[in-house]
């Protein structure tokens, strides 16, 4: 058993000579509050020490109102008693209390009223509910509800307490209690006078639990994020960031995806009501449509529309990001990566929602290769904590060769995560790029619901502050 | 994506192995089981290669790959005697024909559906839902060459396909279910393109529904294949697919005559491609030798010629636009499980993006005055952004044209309307609640950040934001001063500007109770929103 706290010595040494009594004895013998009183009581009572009791008795107080009326009687009364036999209904109400009392004495069957004429009937007897105005501590449980509804009574809770001292307590007392003072926290002249030595030291109990506290947090998914773009910076990439608005010619275009192509349609992408012109050297691309330009490229041939180019839409991926950089950059050598929120119109559901993050990296250098790649997927999934990644046979329109990493995660197999490839040199050439530009992108969201076990996308972007509060900081797999 | 329906015993007949050689392999070429069911299995294929679109195109593929059988597959094409004429009219309507005549066919229920399904993958994956191209197979005997491919009067009339009498065309756009789909494909033209024989019978109305006199059945031995679009490359590949899947299980191609060329051509096309340029593209170290006898594993021709390899290019494989989509087949072929995957040598070092150190560092900042941090949507609509913070609203607010919801509409300008949000979505939950929220915004076009944070508890007030926005410019370097505010989020005389340079840049204060109540909550809120762009240093 830990050791009684001096205020629980205290208690039992005073309670010994009482063997039960009330909070307030207590409290003036021990020159303490009730509270504080009832809370060593409460201790004792834990260690079966003393006996804590808790009483709730109810008593009844008037209100304003109910006290006014309980001098002058109630409304009924009032206007009964002023008036004659018979009267005639509009010199009754002529009583300023006529209102509220008609009423009542009609429920009560004190008056009659027929065509204007109120008649007395009976000799209206005094009611239980006024005798309970007048003494509410006998009165019956309905004359008291009575009384409630009409506001003229409230309820009020009592909390007695009475405090025993057990056989345990008393034989505790006898066998003798240390009742020197305790030091809680200690000033400054005792730590340095030393003092302190000679001073009894309240023990605190260590298993009783403390209340907790929180530290301000980043989010849980925004850390997953930095963890990321921790792993790309540890293997050189630079950062870029942007434009929210792109036009579809950085957007779509650039990235030679033909201006028919279904991913273009209202349907997909939210479009906006803004034009951006083409850069100077826009021919380079549109050449690259229509005929494929001076790579061994067909191209998707038909005529290519600059004023579609020229219409802007909130952007669709990162890819629009990259190759800007790129076309600002074109000599090696390069590795780049971006973070960052795309949009696609969809609807809010469980596992879509219009905007996410997505993650992006190139690398463009002399002599890398389709091998380097895999490689680099190798790499960072690892660094992710995917040991088992392999790679199959993808599509997409602005990559050739393209793959598809798989990941192996525990409990459901194979997951597809993300898309890469070799951007097409229909992508590159326009400006002037001559290595091979490695790329591949995934959706953070995706990784961040297998990572964190959500099953709800929305929970990442209308976060329950109880989670954000509770996720630690240092997540365990 | 286009899902495929692989029938196992007709996949197997046409491979040449079993079923479970041939699935265990399939995603190596390309593709994405779906669902294995006990007599056939749905199968993804990519939209760049229509030529798997069959059970014919995918068995062709897989024989290569399985090692049965390589090269190119030999199409003969022999006159069929019969010619096709095409109306100068349709030249700004639907200009281009291909076709081709298809004997000795063998068509079962099953390769009826086959053929069904293939008609409409393509008309996804290459004509666009039928604008750009669009295919109609007919029952050669039903009718009498030569054919006519003309602009035709809107009230000619005839019986479409599953109906029993004659519609006029523009009744059939509005009545017939395959009208209704696809008027606007048409409808804007002043005559119609119509397929007509020699004895004026109607074959077709494309793109829009056959005849039911040319309908395919089991029955059919010998058919008619129209293809028609607006772009020529995409009818051709169309035209190339089918007549080649049907080749495959047997069916003789034979060509029709329009305008003195016979059509189709199924002969492939050539590229020579350096043996150098995809070994250093891939990483691999191929001779030419080698190389060549991948891609006839991919079913091209391929032969040898000093460092280059002479490719013949099927005419069903559209998809091949430059070098280096031959030589993904190679890497296909040579199996990306074989690849030796490694890190090259490059040395970078790596840097941060400024914007995203400087909201890394506002992060810092807000988690150490004890917030928590937040990441709502972006996009949002003028009720709440403006309406419900008793503001007015601006034109400097960006709209989307076409909202998929009223609740995403707009993108935001301010970031304090969501963090109100939040603290609503949260409304059940323990007090205090501490939050904020660094990110994008746009105003005027211009993408840019800011910071914004609430409290909520019984007792926040001016003082504990105030303090918070003090500590936060602080933090940041900010030389800032305050102004009494107008900002009618907020109660007036318990709110301030937070000015740099002589510029607002910021607010905050306590949240107007009429704000408070308009999203749900109860208890006062005290809140701040701060422009990042008044950062010294930032950018």
């Amino acid at each position: 058993m830990t050791e009684l706290t001096l205020n629980e010595k205290r208690l039992l040494t005073v309670l010994a000579h009482h063997k039960t009594s009330d909070p307030r004895t207590l409290a003036d013998e021990m020159d303490a509050t009730e509270d504080a009183v009832v809370q060593y009581a409460h201790l004792c009572d834990e260690r079966g020490l003393a006996v804590l009791n808790r009483n709730v008795s109810v008593t009844y107080r008037l209100t304003d109102e109910g006290k006014i009326y309980r001098e002058e009687g109630l409304p009924e009364r009032q206007v009964y008693n002023s008036i004659e036999e018979s009267t005639s209904m509009k010199d009754l109400q002529k009583h300023p209390l006529s209102k509220i009392a008609i009423g009542w004495m009609r429920k009560k069957g004190w008056i009659e009223i027929r065509a204007g004429v109120v008649t007395r009937s009976g000799d209206a007897p005094a009611g239980e509910d006024e005798k309970a105005l007048a003494d509410p501590a006998s009165a019956t449980p309905e004359a008291i509800k009575a009384l409630l509804k009409r506001n003229l009574i409230l309820e009020e809770e009592t909390v007695t307490h009475e405090i025993s001292i057990t056989p345990a307590g008393i034989a505790l007392v006898k066998a003798g209690l240390d009742l020197t003072e305790e030091t809680g926290t200690l000033t400054r002249e005792e730590i340095t006078s030393g003092a302190w030595k000679d001073l009894r030291l309240r023990k605190y109990d260590v298993h009783k639990v403390p209340k907790r506290i929180y530290p301000g947090k980043t989010h849980p998914y925004m850390r997953l994020i930095d963890e990321m773009r921790e792993i790309l910076l540890d293997m050189g990439f630079t950062e870029i960031y942007g434009d929210i608005i792109q036009s579809s010619f950085w957007n779509f275009d650039a990235l030679f995806q033909p201006q028919d192509h279904p991913a273009r349609e209202m349907q997909d992408t939210f479009f906006l009501d803004l034009h951006r012109p083409v850069p100077e050297d826009y021919e380079k691309v549109r050449d690259m449509h229509e005929s494929g330009g001076e790579t061994s490229s067909t191209g998707w041939g038909g005529v290519w529309n600059k004023a579609k180019a020229e219409e802007c839409v909130l952007r669709t991926h990162t890819t629009g990001l990259s190759i800007q950089h790129l076309a600002k950059n074109p000599k090696p050598p390069a590795k780049v990566f971006c973070v960052s929120r795309v949009y696609r119109r969809e609807a809010i559901d469980p596992t879509h929602t219009p905007e996410f993050e997505q993650l992006e990296g190139f690398v463009m250098d002399d002599g890398v290769s389709f091998r380097h790649l895999m490689g680099f997927l190798k790499e960072f999934y690892r660094r992710m904590g995917f040991k088992d990644v392999r790679f199959r046979p993808a599509y997409f329109p602005y990559t050739e060769p393209s793959v598809e990493p798989e990941v192996y995660v525990d409990g459901l197999g194979w997951v597809e995560l993300g898309g890469a490839g070799i951007f097409r040199e229909e992508v590159t050439a326009p400006w002037g790029i001559k290595c091979p530009v490695l790329a591949w992108g995934l959706g953070v969201s995706r990784v961040a619901m297998l990572k964190m076990g959500l099953t709800d996308l929305r929970q990442l972007y209308r976060s329950d502050v109880d989670w954000v509060r509770e996720s630690p900081i240092n997540r365990q797999e | 994506m286009a899902v495929i329906t692989l029938p196992y015993r007709y996949l197997e007949e046409l491979v040449g192995t079993d079923r479970e050689t041939i699935m265990k392999r399939l995603p190596m070429i390309g593709a994405d089981i779906e669902r294995e069911f006990e007599d056939h299995a749905d199968v993804e294929f990519f939209p760049d290669r229509p030529d798997l679109f069959s059970t014919a195109g995918v068995a062709r593929a897989m024989r290569g790959f399985l090692g049965i059988e390589g090269g190119l597959s030999d199409y003969e094409v022999k006159p069929s005697g019969i010619s096709f004429t095409v109306d100068k009219n349709l030249k700004d309507i639907r200009p281009f024909l291909g076709t081709a005549v298809i004997r000795n066919v063998s068509l079962g229920e099953e390769a009826i559906e086959s053929l069904m399904s293939l008609q409409e993958a393509l008309h996804w994956a290459v004509g666009r839902g039928r604008a750009k191209v669009a295919i109609g197979v007919h029952d050669l005997d039903a009718v009498t060459p030569p054919f006519r491919y003309l602009a035709s009067e809107k009230k000619r009339t005839f019986v479409p396909l599953d109906f029993e009498k004659a519609m006029t065309l523009d009744e059939i756009l509005k009545e017939h279910p395959k009208g209704c789909d696809y008027a606007r494909l048409v409808e804007d033209f002043p005559l119609y393109p119509l397929i007509v024989d020699a004895e004026d019978e109607v074959l077709s109305f494309p793109p829009i529904i056959n005849g039911e006199l040319t309908r395919v059945t089991t029955e059919t031995t010998n058919i008619l294949l129209d293809c028609t679009g607006t772009d020529e490359r995409a009818v051709r590949r169309a035209v190339n697919i089918i007549c080649t899947a049907f080749a495959e299980t047997g069916a003789t191609i034979e060509s029709v005559e329009i305008d003195g060329e016979q059509v189709p051509d199924l002969s492939p096309a050539e590229r020579r491609v350096s043996v150098k340029e995809c070994n250093t593209l891939l990483g691999v170290e191929l001779d030419a030798a080698s190389m060549a006898g991948l891609l006839r594993s991919m079913r091209f021709g391929a032969e040898p010629d000093g460092d280059e390899i002479i490719v013949q290019v099927p005419c069903y494989r559209g998809d091949i636009m430059h070098d280096w989509d031959i030589f993904e087949d190679v890497a296909i072929a040579y199996g990306y499980e074989n690849f030796d995957a490694g890190l090259p040598q490059s040395f970078t070092i790596g840097k941060p993006h400024p914007v995203m150190k400087l909201m890394g560092t506002v992060r810092t900042i807000m988690a150490g005055l004890g917030l928590h941090e937040m990441m709502p949507f972006t996009l949002t609509n003028e009720r709440v952004l403006f309406d419900r913070m008793q503001r007015e609203r601006s034109d400097a607010v960006l709209h989307l044209t076409h909202p998929i919801s009223e609740e995403q509409t707009v993108m935001r300008t301010d970031i304090l309307p969501m963090l109100m949000e939040a603290l609503q979505f949260n409304q059940h939950h323990e007090l205090p609640q501490k939050i904020f929220t660094v990110g994008d915004v746009i105003e005027n076009t211009e993408t840019f950040q800011k910071v914004a944070a609430v409290s909520t508890h019984t007792d926040a007030d001016f003082s504990e934001i105030y303090a918070i926005a003090d500590a936060l410019c602080r933090e940041l370097g900010l030389d800032y001063s305050v102004q009494e505010s107008e900002d009618p989020a907020f109660i007036d005389g318990r709110r301030g500007d937070i000015c740099v340079d002589g510029k607002k840049v910021g607010v905050f204060g306590e949240i107007s109770p009429d704000v408070i109540t308009a999203f749900e909550l109860g208890q006062p809120v005290a809140a701040l929103e701060l422009d990042l762009r008044a950062v010294p240093g930032r950018l």
